[in-house]
Parts: structure tokens; C-alpha cells; sequence
């Protein structure tokens, strides 16, 4: 007998394990399919999918205004790539509206998890799950959703309005998922959507706290990339903002003054970067309750261990690109629906269009 | 299926992936407001055109090499989503209206869009609804619903047919099977048989006596099929010197003088014709010119002066008053003597046809260009047709079909085409629109031909051509085999 030697497959990727790290939560689900429930064979008038294009993903930009009167200091730091390994995660939710019912609108999300760990690419993606929101039941689902995920007493809730309940719900996914990350994970760079501006209805400055928290305890660096602000400063847009100092570089926005009436917090140190030559200017906050050089260094990681595109990480441009919905997409789970929970498809007159003609642009109201 | 576009005689349907649907098929667009359907017949099935379908293919072509992943779709709403990109749209023709039970051409009016029912057409009942005559029908094969499909002889007779299509996709095949039936009804048949296909027509594929064994005469030029100057006249000897021996008109005319001149004497054979040329009192050149075709007629081995190896078509035909085939084989001779054969077969069928000794014939014409010269083609299909002279042209090269074949073609029997250069041509028969010559015809597999024309009374069907049992010859012999 000639010995065999007990060879075992190679692990494809050392990557986390990441549908059994999340646990994506039962509740989650029979949420989406609760809110489903409610549908009983009523008539569904279905977002047109020729006007999709000129949908767009709302982004709540609750930005504040800063004040003018101490201008902000500016400091430009140079970067140089550390290609010493480390992790990057992205995440990013997207969330679209499919159409309206009788009693409600019926919306659509989808979150994406994208990880880079020694040159490659893994990505979650979780969904799509639908939402039927009604009057009725839009308070139930926030409430529990934000019950679930950040223990906040329900009685503090009231339930926003039906326009906004889609990217309320989209956001407090976004949000969840950013607290599983950070709990699961160690000494990564995280890359958020947006800012980390905390203070609204959408982001309390308590639950923004906890998550830079956790993410800061397990020694990773949450880096928030905004493609658009809303911020200016001496009636300038911040991102248009520029030094002599050649990419990649930051530039550091010190002293930045707000409202003393507003609630809005700046939860981060915001910088401007721009981390190519030639690419675009994006709004970065990193974690103000880290040492600025260890955001500088996060950054620098970046640079060494993920693709950038237009100055833009590409892993978080996967996590878009996977989150978000085609309109074919649309079309295929408007057909779920309809067939699931025997819709009878009703298409309404575009009143834009009927009016206006060719000049009625965009979806109805 | 539902009915998306209509535009001029262009309908577009929308199909889903479960809708097992191909090129060639017929539908019903049944609009029961108005008690009537529309029948329409796909020439072509395209991706429909789904909205964001790029962007969808363009996030999944990632490679496991650099991005993978996974999804998790508890609802399970991605199948919904691929049945979506799935989705394909049939272009169809509108071939013809059904209204209380009667086909009709009526194609001016358009079904609802929203209330209309859209189902497969079986071709046998399409066949059904255009009562095409059955009352000597040769089966052809069978449709993709494995009914069979059968044409009246009728529809042949009478009528100029094209059988064309690329090298080994069975052409020839159809032609014999149209050839047998022609048979079966009685019908006396020529086939200028170029390759010698047609020679085992006889046989049937183990090597035994078929039962058109005695149907079927095999003629080669040169070895048992002969003729006399006698059996000639002037008219297609004339035809023969001038059209395949180029001879000038000078020595033309010296020609006539010597042929009346023996023909008078009773002394018209190819020995008497070659003594007197050479003693013919004439121009040097002309009687050299005159010498030089008439070794080229003794040396094609067609002309005999010995009565008894003589072959007489009047008794051939005769004995096939029953239906049968005269195969005149050309395989082995040259460009010269075959046209020279023809040139014979063509004016004496002719002959025979005024004189009444011949009801009408059914010519099969393999790579007619090879053999034919330019000025018969418009009399083959004009003139000859008015004596009794039915063709069926044969060729894997379309373009060596004059156009104007094409538009006075009653029934095309039309193979698989890959070249434009080719469907460009066959899409020039008038009996269909050109689009749906072009599409069906690229994607037909071999033995699978496309019928157009009165045989189907001018509904395109695709064919499956049944085998027959028969040795057909019509195969490539090959150097590699599995025996060496």
C-alpha cells in the first residue's frame, strides 16, 4: 500500500465568512413579506420603466449650512499608497420605488456588501425585498425596524411620511448592516456611503456614535465618501476646493462652524480628497474620536490596497453597482409581485404626458 | 405571447422562454371582438429589447478570477428577473386572415392589441384552411410538429420550379423525391443529370430492384445513347453548330447546302457528311472550319451511323406511357458534348411535343449553366412551356439563375443559404418577401427546405424532406474513410 498523503482542498479566499457573520435577521424578511401580506388582489399601477432613467435613488442631504463668519482653516496633506495588507469593506443599500397600490406604494431594497482582500474582489448581495407600505402599517415597520436593529424605544418613533418611508427603511438597512460590519470584522477599512453627519430623523447622533464606536473598538476605520455635497463654504461648493499640492492628497477643512440652533453634528473630521490625478474631488469624513494620522494612514491603506477609479474606490463603486436596480430588474420584480399576490396590473395615464405632451418630462408625482 | 408592434406587413410578438417557438412556425392572432384571426408566420426571434439589460449583463460578466460572490434572494425573485431578460420577440409576417372558418390574403386589418389571443398554428391546419388539392399528392416530409406534409403533383404540372441551396443540404435529394412522384402519377420525365446522381434511381439503398426499377432509363452519351443524322433536323443541327461549335455563319450556310444536299440523296449519315466535306468544292476556310466541328461530333461518340445502336426517344417515351424517368447521364463527357447532347434532347422534345407524340414532359436540369447556353433560358421558360415542357432547375449557385427566372418561378424549394451573395439572389423571387427569404433560409438545417410557391399555395413552409430508399450518389466521394 503506497501512503497516501491527506491533501485537503485550499481555501479559495481567506475572506469572512459572510452570510453566517451577518445573520441576516428572520425579522427582516418576514417584514418585507408581513408588509406584503396586505396585498389583496388590489390593482397595481406600476412605475414606468421608460422613465426610469430620470429615477434616481434619493439621497437624503440633510446637510447644514456652515456659517461665514470665522472662515475654516484649510491644510493640505500629501499621501503616499501603504500597501501593508489590510481589508476594505464597502457597503452600500439601494432602494426603488416600483409602484403604487390602492392603499400604499410598493418599493423594492437591496443592499451590497463588497469586500477586497489580496487583490480580490468578493461581493453579498442581499435581496431584493420588497415593501408594501401603507398608512397603516408604516409605523409598525419603522418602529420595528429600529426596534430591532438599534434598540430604540418605539414610543420616541413617529413613523415618517409615506414618500420618505423608502429610503427611511432603505436607510436603517444601510445602517444595520454598516453595525454588523463593523461588529464582525477586525482592523478594516470601512467605506461608507455618504457622510457622517448625525442629527437628523434619519441618523440620531446616538446610533451614528454607536456604529463609529464598535467599528472604532474592533480597530477599524469607517471612511465615508460623499460624491455630492451640499456643503459650501464662502459660497464655494467643498469639493470644488483646491491647493497646489499634487493627488493623491487630502485637504483638511478645520473649524468649520454651525448653527448653534441646529441639531446636526458632524460626527467626523471632513476632508476633501482627491486621491487621482485627473480624478473627481469627494467630500471624506473619517471618525473624529480616532487620531487624525490614523484616518491618514486608513486613507493611505486605501490607496494601497484598492483600485481607484476617477479618485473614487472601486469597492465601493461594486457596492453601488450591485445594490442598485436595473430597470429590467424593476420589470421582473413588478412580474413577482403581480404574480405572487395576484396584482392586476393597471397602468395610469401619465398626466405629465397628457398635458404636456412631449414636453411632460419625468415620472408622475 | 402578446402582440407588441405591427408595422407594414411586420407584426412583432413577445415571447417568454417557456413559449418554445422557432423560425418558420405559424401563429394565430385569434381577436374574438371580431370574430376573426390573423395569420402570421415568424421569420426571425430576437432578444427583446428589456430595459437596463445592458447594465444587467454588463454587472454579471465579472469573472470568479477577480469578483465573485453571492447572492441571497430568500424571496427568490432572481428566476422572475432572468425570465425577463429571457424575453424574445418574434418578427412575423403577416401571411393571411381566417374569418368564419375560410383563409383569405385579406391582411388590411389589425387585431386588438390588448384583448387578443395568440396561439400556434399547426402547419397541417394551415394547410387544412387553404385546401390545398390532394388529390395526387406527393409527401415531401414532415413539419417541426411531425405532421406530414404532402403537395398535389398537380401543382407541379404545368409550372417552373426552382430547387436551390448550398452544396450537401439535399437538393438533390428533394429532386429525386419529386422525380419518383412525378413517376408515381404517370408523368414522363427528362433529367439531365450532370453528376450522375440520378443513374441508381433504380436501386434501392441494399442494391435491389426498387419498384421503379423499370421506370427508369439511364442514357449515357457515347455508350447507349446514340444517334443518327437521321433522327436530327437541320434546325437543331444548326442550333448544335452554332451554340456549342461556334461555328461562323459563312460556313453555316455551306453547312445547310450539304445537309439538304445529302438529306435529298437519303444519304444523311456522319460518314457521307464527312466525304462530302471534304470534296465540297467551297473556301479553303470554310471547309476547314466545316471539317473541324464535324470531328468534333464524330469524336463526342453521340452520333452513330449503324441504325441498330441508334436510340430512339419516340420508343422510349413511348414505353414510358405509364410515368417514367429518362436520366440522360453527363457525368463523364466533356463541356463540348454535353452541350451538344442537350442541344439534341431540347430541340427533340420539342419536336416531339408539336408533333403530339409527347402530352407534356417534366425536364429536371441539374447546374443548368453548366451545360445551358444563355439565349434557352428565357425559351425554356416562355416558349418550351408553351409546347409542354415543365423544368425544375437544380443548383447550389443561385445567382446563375437569371432574375427573371426567379419571378416567373411558380414553387422554389429553397435549402440552407449562409452566403449574402446567395440569399441575395433567392430573395428575389417574387412568390415571397425578401426578408423572410433571407432569414428562414440562413438558419435551415440540412434536409430542411423552405417551400414557396403554389405547392403551398404561397404560405412558406418549412420541410423536412423524407429519406428515401434509394441509392442516392449524390455523396462526395472522399479520400478519408474510416477504412483506410
Amino acid at each position: 500500500m503506497i501512503e497516501q498523503l491527506p491533501y485537503a482542498t485550499t481555501p479559495k479566499y481567506n475572506f469572512p465568512n459572510a452570510v453566517q457573520d451577518l445573520q441576516l435577521p428572520q425579522n427582516f424578511i418576514e417584514l418585507s413579506l408581513k408588509s406584503m401580506k396586505n396585498l389583496n388582489l388590489e390593482q397595481f399601477h406600476p412605475i414606468e420603466t421608460n422613465l426610469f432613467n430620470s429615477i434616481t435613488e434619493n439621497t437624503d442631504l440633510t446637510e447644514p449650512t456652515l456659517l461665514n463668519y470665522s472662515p475654516p482653516t484649510l491644510r493640505s496633506i500629501p499621501l503616499k499608497p501603504l500597501p501593508q495588507p489590510t481589508t476594505i469593506t464597502a457597503i452600500d443599500v439601494s432602494n426603488i420605488k416600483l409602484g403604487e397600490t390602492e392603499t400604499g406604494i410598493l418599493t423594492a431594497i437591496r443592499a451590497a456588501i463588497v469586500w477586497r482582500q489580496s487583490r480580490q474582489y468578493r461581493y453579498l448581495r442581499l435581496g431584493p425585498f420588497p415593501f408594501h407600505i401603507t398608512e397603516q402599517n408604516r409605523r409598525e415597520i419603522y418602529c420595528l425596524f429600529r426596534q430591532y436593529y438599534f434598540q430604540t424605544p418605539p414610543k420616541d418613533m413617529v413613523g415618517p411620511n409615506l414618500l420618505n418611508m423608502q429610503n427611511r427603511i432603505s436607510n436603517l438597512l444601510e445602517r444595520w448592516l454598516q453595525m454588523s460590519i463593523s461588529t464582525s470584522s477586525h482592523d478594516n477599512i470601512i467605506l461608507w456611503d455618504g457622510s457622517l453627519t448625525a442629527g437628523t430623523p434619519d441618523n440620531p447622533t446616538k446610533v451614528l456614535s454607536q456604529l463609529l464606536e464598535i467599528a472604532r473598538n474592533r480597530l477599524n476605520t469607517v471612511l465615508a465618501f460623499t460624491k455630492t455635497t451640499t456643503l459650501r463654504l464662502g459660497g464655494h461648493r467643498l469639493t470644488d476646493l483646491t491647493t497646489k499640492t499634487p493627488p493623491p492628497r487630502l485637504i483638511q477643512i478645520n473649524h468649520y462652524p454651525l448653527h448653534s440652533s441646529t441639531p446636526i453634528r458632524f460626527l467626523g473630521n471632513i476632508y476633501i480628497a482627491k486621491l487621482t490625478n485627473g480624478g473627481c474631488s469627494f467630500r471624506l469624513d473619517i471618525d473624529k474620536n480616532i487620531p487624525s494620522e490614523q484616518g491618514i494612514a486608513a486613507t493611505q491603506k486605501l490607496l494601497g490596497n484598492d483600485l481607484l477609479l476617477q479618485g473614487y474606490p472601486e469597492t465601493l463603486r461594486l457596492a453601488h453597482i450591485y445594490s442598485t436596480f436595473t430597470a429590467n430588474e424593476v420589470i421582473g420584480i413588478q412580474r413577482f409581485i403581480a404574480q405572487t399576490y395576484g396584482l392586476k396590473i393597471v397602468t395610469r395615464p401619465n398626466l405629465r404626458r397628457l398635458l404636456f405632451g412631449p414636453y411632460g418630462k419625468g415620472p408622475e408625482a | 405571447m402578446r402582440l407588441y408592434r405591427k408595422e407594414g406587413n411586420t407584426i412583432q410578438i413577445l415571447s417568454f422562454p417557456t413559449e418554445d417557438i422557432e423560425k418558420g412556425e405559424y401563429l394565430l392572432i385569434q381577436d374574438s371582438k371580431r370574430n376573426r384571426s390573423l395569420v402570421i408566420q415568424v421569420i426571425d426571434i430576437q432578444f427583446a429589447n428589456i430595459p437596463g439589460i445592458l447594465e444587467e449583463l454588463l454587472r454579471n460578466s465579472t469573472d470568479d478570477k477577480h469578483i465573485y460572490g453571492e447572492n441571497l434572494d430568500p424571496l427568490e425573485v432572481a428566476p422572475h428577473i432572468t425570465y425577463i431578460q429571457d424575453a424574445r420577440m418574434l418578427v412575423c409576417k403577416i401571411r393571411g386572415t381566417i374569418q368564419n372558418g375560410k383563409l383569405s390574403i385579406n391582411t388590411a386589418w389589425l387585431p386588438s392589441r390588448s384583448q387578443s389571443n395568440i396561439k400556434k398554428l399547426p402547419v397541417a391546419s394551415l394547410l387544412a384552411q387553404a385546401k390545398i388539392s390532394k388529390s395526387r399528392p406527393i409527401n415531401l416530409g414532415e413539419t417541426r410538429e411531425l405532421s406530414s406534409i404532402t403537395i398535389d403533383a398537380h401543382m407541379l404540372d404545368g409550372k417552373l420550379n426552382i430547387v436551390t441551396g448550398k452544396k450537401e443540404t439535399g437538393k438533390s435529394h428533394l429532386a429525386k423525391l419529386l422525380v419518383l412522384g412525378l413517376i408515381d402519377y404517370g408523368a414522363p420525365v427528362v433529367v439531365l443529370d450532370l453528376n450522375g446522381e440520378y443513374t441508381r434511381l433504380g436501386f434501392s439503398s441494399n442494391d435491389e430492384k426498387n419498384e421503379y426499377h423499370k421506370k427508369v432509363r439511364v442514357l449515357t452519351p457515347g455508350d447507349n445513347f446514340k444517334i443518327t443524322l437521321a433522327q436530327m433536323n437541320l434546325r437543331v443541327m444548326m442550333n448544335i453548330l452554332f451554340h456549342a461549335l461556334d461555328l461562323p455563319g459563312t460556313s453555316a450556310r455551306e453547312f445547310r447546302r450539304i445537309w439538304r444536299f445529302l438529306k435529298n440523296r437519303d444519304t444523311l449519315t456522319m460518314h457521307e457528311l464527312g466525304e462530302t466535306i471534304r470534296n465540297r468544292q467551297c473556301n479553303l476556310h470554310v471547309r476547314d472550319a466545316l471539317y473541324s466541328r464535324y470531328y468534333s461530333l464524330l469524336n463526342s461518340g453521340f452520333f452513330t451511323d449503324n441504325h441498330a445502336e441508334a436510340t430512339s426517344l419516340e420508343e422510349n417515351f413511348h414505353s414510358m406511357q405509364s410515368g417514367g424517368a429518362l436520366i440522360i447521364n453527363l457525368q463523364d463527357i466533356s463541356s463540348i458534348d454535353r452541350q451538344v447532347v442537350v442541344e439534341f434532347m431540347l430541340g427533340k422534345l420539342v419536336e416531339l411535343l408539336t408533333q403530339r407524340k409527347l402530352r407534356a414532359v417534366f425536364l429536371f436540369a441539374e447546374e443548368a449553366h453548366l451545360y445551358l447556353r444563355e439565349t434557352y433560358w428565357d425559351d425554356i421558360v416562355t416558349r418550351m412551356r408553351h409546347f409542354g415542357v415543365f423544368t425544375t432547375f437544380v443548383t447550389n449557385q443561385p445567382n446563375t439563375i437569371r432574375e427573371n427566372i426567379y419571378r416567373q418561378a411558380d414553387n422554389i424549394f429553397l435549402f440552407n443559404f449562409t452566403n449574402e451573395h446567395d440569399l441575395e439572389a433567392v430573395s428575389r423571387a417574387a412568390k415571397v418577401d425578401a426578408e423572410t427569404v433571407k432569414s428562414v433560409a440562413r438558419d435551415l438545417l440540412p434536409h430542411h427546405c423552405l417551400v414557396l410557391g403554389k405547392v403551398v399555395k404561397d404560405f412558406p413552409i418549412v420541410v423536412k424532406v423524407k429519406a428515401l430508399d434509394i441509392q442516392t450518389m449524390g455523396q462526395t466521394r472522399l479520400f478519408f474513410t474510416d477504412d483506410n
